[in-house]
């Protein structure tokens, strides 16, 4: 982060999503605060991402109704809003505790990979086995 | 063991650097909302909700409470006035008292009481969820995405509610008038006129503008100090919520004091 402080975006429990704002806007928030991108076309954006990984039903739900993989998703969608993001993703298994591999955050990184640059997921030694080959 | 005196000082020292770090903190706002790049999209967004939350949500209960008061304070005020036989005062006191003092004192007290209490209470949520954290990650300036458009709500929406509620006022006047003193509305018009000066509303309108800048700084500096516990908001806004009341009677004061010289 302290590398690329322009284009780090975690993914991390310890960076939460706005509570008082719906999903959609805390999405939009990146494109609309650092590249001033007009409202509504940050908010068609933060929507059609989400109908990318299937979570269009969600747009309009905050935070606490969400569930770990849906958050897990709008967090991930939210990194890729930053302009040439390096998305780095802590401790993935304590967003989604119950997963029991890394298949379901590969697969929604490939979905969404023209939004970033790199990726980079970062976890304790021992929680290898759960990574599989990756 | 620390004397009663030793005691009192620490109050007192601890009490003028925490005003000084409140001018400095205010200081780095003001300067913050003339600056363009502060107008983000982000920025444009919250500033316009929170116009909504505080101006225009509040109206119907602002419109029926200021028609009550109003007429209220406006028939106590003639009442009296005519027991004295201060007939010819009563645009002066209308003009001199009623708009430039009651009515921002009146609103400033209404708008801390429904929403500088709702930004206290947000902002030390925000803090205690660590939303903060978030934004400092995400390289968003919290002075400029959450308290310059709050800030700067403050200032609008005091101003506007303010004449609202000396609009009101002075229209329920002409009832009264004729009521109490049989006065014609043109004569009403006329005093009001002969009575107004330009000096007085400027005033009011820079006055409102301190208080709105206050009650949402207040507030908004005492939910960010809020630690990360949820037991801290109360705390954080009950501190809040007393220092805004002591801010608003501060600037009263100080306004009546500049009247004076």
């Amino acid at each position: 982060m302290r590398e690329f402080p322009l284009q780090a975006a975690p993914v991390w429990v310890d960076v939460p999503l706005i509570s008082n704002q719906e999903v959609y806007m805390n999405i939009a928030l990146i494109k609309k605060y650092h590249d001033n991108m007009p409202r509504q076309e940050a908010w068609r954006l933060a929507v059609d991402c989400l109908g990318k990984i299937g979570l269009e039903h969600i747009a309009y739900k905050r935070n606490p109704v969400l569930t770990s993989e849906e958050r897990f998703g709008v967090m991930l969608l939210r990194a890729a809003m930053v302009r040439a993001a390096m998305i780095l993703i802590v401790k993935p298994f304590e967003l989604i505790p119950h997963l029991n591999d890394i298949q379901m955050v590969t697969s929604m990184l490939k979905t969404i990979d023209e939004l970033y640059v790199s990726c980079h997921i970062y976890d304790y030694q021992w929680m290898q086995e759960k990574y599989g080959d990756l | 063991m620390k004397t009663f005196w030793e005691r009192l000082g620490h109050a007192a020292i601890r009490m003028l650097e925490d005003s000084a770090d409140t001018i400095v903190f205010a200081g780095r706002v003001f300067v913050r909302i003339f600056q363009r790049k502060t107008y983000s999209s982000a920025m444009r967004e919250v500033l316009v909700n929170q116009i909504y939350f505080t101006s225009v949500q509040i109206l119907p209960v602002f419109i029926i409470v200021s028609v009550f008061f109003g007429s209220l304070l406006i028939g106590i005020v003639f009442t009296i006035l005519k027991d004295l036989g201060l007939t010819e005062f009563i645009g002066h006191v209308l003009m001199g008292l009623i708009v430039t003092e009651l009515s921002p004192f009146l609103t400033v007290l209404l708008i801390t009481l429904r929403s500088a209490s709702a930004i206290n209470t947000e902002m030390a949520v925000m803090k205690v969820n660590r939303e903060m954290k978030t934004l400092e990650t995400f390289r968003i300036d919290i002075i400029d995405y959450l308290l310059a458009p709050r800030v700067l709500n403050g200032i609008i929406s005091i101003v506007l509610l303010s004449s609202l509620f000396s609009i009101v006022l002075l229209i329920s006047g002409i009832l009264f008038a004729k009521l109490i003193f049989g006065m014609n509305q043109d004569v009403y018009m006329n005093m009001l006129l002969d009575s107004t000066r330009f000096s007085d509303i400027i005033i009011m309108f820079f006055k409102c503008a301190i208080y709105g800048f206050f009650i949402t700084l207040i507030p908004i500096r005492f939910g960010l100090r809020a630690s990360h516990e949820l037991t801290s908001i109360p705390v954080a806004v009950s501190r809040g919520m007393v220092n805004v009341f002591a801010a608003i009677l501060i600037i009263e004061v100080l306004s009546l004091l500049t009247k004076l010289y």
